[in-house]
């Protein structure tokens, strides 16, 4: 039980320096990993509420797939010299003390309901709870649809990442009258709409 | 290890009720699919009849499911088809439809390429509609998001107009910080409730969960500030200008009244359903939002030159008059809260179809000058802007006026008349702005004077900007949505009765309300 605790007390100062670091950290790099920490330590917490999938799901989606791409977008967008832009003197003032409120809000409402839980062994989970089987029924039965339209909406916002992401090239040269856009076919600013190109293939998945 | 497969049952599903959702679901893949074929024909005319199509099979297959009264939930009670959902869903279609039709010559759709930019429509609308059926908080939170990442798209879809690309990326960062919101107060929620589903919430909130629950309390402000976001409920409206004029016009029109619609079906079911044993706590944050919202919007709209921010600055103030009826929580709130959300789309996609037409032939773009002279230039446009604008003051004899009547009704009813005074005093400061419009489209100066030719006197039609495509009939479509939009406006005004009929089904679909 000791043991127990020890860990539970180490993820939790883990989990909450990790976050403290994603925002106070200059170095986006930093903040990423900070992030990874973060991840991390919350991983450990759902193992001792003894969610195993959820840990490894928490240690393989978002540790290993996830942040793999933040490092990725922040190592090749660069970004570590770049000051994080200076913020409107009203809303800078105005802010904090929002956040202030907001924050003990918060500490208030967790007080309030963690109190009474500290010395009870917490809410009754049947033994099965939080398991592949039951997590897999659960989607596939009780939360069928917002399963589906989870699945739909990747579909759609893959298509939103093409139209944002395929005419990039042209808007720098927007004055220049006639260009090329990505696809390869030119046409002049201004000018009848073309067909639309080909959705790339693999996005009707 | 054998797998136990044989002990998870199928759910059941009721593909009746479901039906709407699969067409729209079906015609988004089937829009998506045919947008591969290039060629002129598919590109112009097929996807924009595709999805017309979509959204009409998706309208009657609504109405055939149509039953008062009744609110089974579907799915093992992730989705509730009740009226209210249903009524709701219909604003989603026609502000869809209508957004087709206005978007047919945009600058935005060979921008985005049309097979996307209908996809990324009608899975804004699944989303909608998803919403407005959701009778569980997870159901709720996928529904929102399917709702807003399309559109945050859907906003920079010019992508060559740098306004729309900042548009679309404020959308995009408050509209996330909204949602977020959102989730860390449903969560809360549930931790308090220990449930998912409206209607357990409901039970738990009159049996095991005090109603001074701090945890309950956060998530419901929360909660409430994230959805205050997605209706641009001051003071969380601050991107509402911003984004209204960035974006391209057909989709400013269709965020203005869809999306509108969808944030306050999920208001009327979070609040006036789900936690309905909480009203003591919510009502007078909420009223007092109201309040705030209705004083900053009207005035906001008084200095505004741009049309399309008046109009978005209008629809903060409307999201004020709309919030009472959520307040009140009684069946008379809910039945005036569709009722306007009803007559809005009317009067709002009324309004933007004249702002589209003028904008894309005047000099002025959007300004309030495009509009001058416009009486007598171009009456098709200048009657439907003019009852657009009178119905959204509250005019009598148009539907906006029945609307307001309803609401302010419902609010004296509700024990909330002091927001009914509030709601009359934000439509007095609103004439300012509305009746501006008017005169500036009946009194507005001649200022193009064309040399006559001999022999022949020429009479021109100058409109702020003239050009020959001043004419109101160079894009029927659009004034073939404003005329029809405008004409609806006054029917429903001199004749509500079918309305009338419609949200008083509406009105049993909540069975938590009493009447």
């Amino acid at each position: 039980m000791v043991l127990r605790d020890i860990v539970f007390f180490l993820a939790a100062i883990g989990a909450l320096a990790g976050a403290l670091g994603v925002v106070m950290l200059r170095n986006p790099f930093y903040s990423v990993l900070s992030l990874v920490g973060h991840l991390l330590s919350l991983a450990i917490l759902f193992l001792l509420l003894s969610s195993e999938f959820l840990a490894a799901a928490q240690l393989v989606v978002y540790a290993g797939a996830v942040m793999v791409l933040y490092v990725f977008v922040v190592a090749y967008i660069g970004g570590a010299d770049e000051p994080l832009g200076p913020a409107v003197p009203a809303v800078g003032a105005f802010g904090p003390l929002v956040a202030a409120a907001l924050c003990g809000e918060l500490f208030f409402a967790f007080i309030g309901s963690g109190l009474e839980a500290l010395d009870s062994r917490g809410a009754h989970v049947s033994p099965g709870f939080g398991s592949p089987g039951q997590i897999g029924s659960l989607l596939l039965r009780n939360f069928l649809i917002p399963f589906e339209a989870a699945s739909f909406l990747l579909l759609v916002a893959a298509v939103g990442a093409l139209v944002l992401a395929r005419r990039r090239r042209g808007i720098d040269d927007e004055e220049g009258g006639a260009r090329v856009d990505t696809i390869g076919h030119a046409r002049a600013h201004g000018s009848e709409p073309a067909p639309a190109e080909p959705v790339a293939p693999g996005v009707e998945r | 290890m054998i797998l136990p497969l044989a002990d998870v049952p199928a759910p059941h599903i009721d593909y009746k009720g479901l039906s709407p959702l699969i067409a729209l679901v079906g015609g988004t893949v089937l829009v998506l699919m045919a947008a591969l074929l290039r060629g002129r024909f598919v590109q112009r005319s097929l996807l924009p009849l595709l999805t017309l199509g979509t959204l009409g099979a998706a309208m009657g297959l609504s109405i055939w499911v149509w039953s008062p009264g009744d609110h089974r939930p579907i799915v093992e009670s992730a989705l509730e088809v009740d009226a209210l959902a249903l009524s709701l869903s219909l604003v989603f279609y026609v502000a869809g439809i209508a957004t087709v039709l206005l978007a047919h010559r945009s600058a935005a759709l060979s921008d985005a390429g049309a097979g996307e930019y209908y996809t990324l429509l009608l899975s804004s609308v699944t989303g909608m509609v998803l919403l407005a059926e959701a009778a569980n908080l997870i159901t709720l939170f996928v529904g929102i998001e399917l709702l807003s990442i399309p559109l945050y798209v859907l906003c920079a879809s010019q992508v060559r107009r740098r306004a729309s690309l900042e548009a679309g990326l404020k959308y995009l960062v408050i509209g996330s910080v909204g949602s977020a919101t959102l989730l860390y107060g449903l969560a809360l929620i549930y931790g308090a409730a220990g449930t998912t589903s409206f209607a357990g919430i409901d039970r738990a909130l009159g049996d095991t969960v005090s109603l001074s629950d701090p945890l309950l309390l956060t998530g419901i402000a929360l909660a409430c500030a994230g959805l205050a976001f997605k209706a641009s409920v001051a003071p969380f409206h601050q991107w509402t200008p911003d984004v209204y004029q960035g974006a391209p016009t057909p989709v400013t029109a269709f965020m203005a009244v869809a999306t509108k619609a969808a944030a306050f079906a999920i208001f009327l079911r979070l609040f006036d359903s789900a936690l309905l044993s909480a009203q003591f706590q919510w009502a007078p944050a909420l009223a007092a939002l109201a309040t705030i919202t209705i004083v900053v919007g009207n005035v906001g709209a008084i200095a505004q030159d741009s049309l399309k921010r008046m109009l978005a600055w209008s629809g903060v103030a409307q999201a004020g008059y709309i919030l009472a009826g959520v307040v009140v929580g009684t069946q008379k709130g809910l039945e005036a809260t569709v009722f306007y959300l009803l007559v809005y789309l009317l009067m709002n996609v009324a309004a933007f179809a004249v702002v589209i037409a003028r904008e894309r032939v005047s000099e002025w773009g959007d300004g309030m000058r495009a509009l001058e002279g416009l009486g007598r230039a171009a009456p098709w446009l200048a009657w439907p802007m003019t009852i657009a604008m009178l119905a959204l003051a509250g005019f009598p004899a148009t539907a906006g006026f029945i609307g307001k009547f309803y609401l302010i009704d419902a609010a004296v009813d509700g024990d909330y008349a002091w927001l009914g005074v509030v709601i009359v005093a934000g439509s007095m400061i609103s004439l300012v702005y509305y009746l501006r419009v008017v005169a500036v489209m009946w009194m507005g100066p001649m200022e193009v004077r064309l040399p006559s030719l001999p022999g022949r006197p020429r009479t021109a039609k100058p409109v702020g900007g003239w050009s020959p495509e001043a004419d109101a009939w160079a894009q029927p479509e659009v004034t073939l949505v404003a005329v029809a939009c405008a004409a609806a406006t006054m029917f429903f005004g001199i004749w509500p009765n079918p309305l009338f009929d419609l949200v008083a089904d509406v009105g049993t679909s909540l069975a938590s309300l009493v009447g």
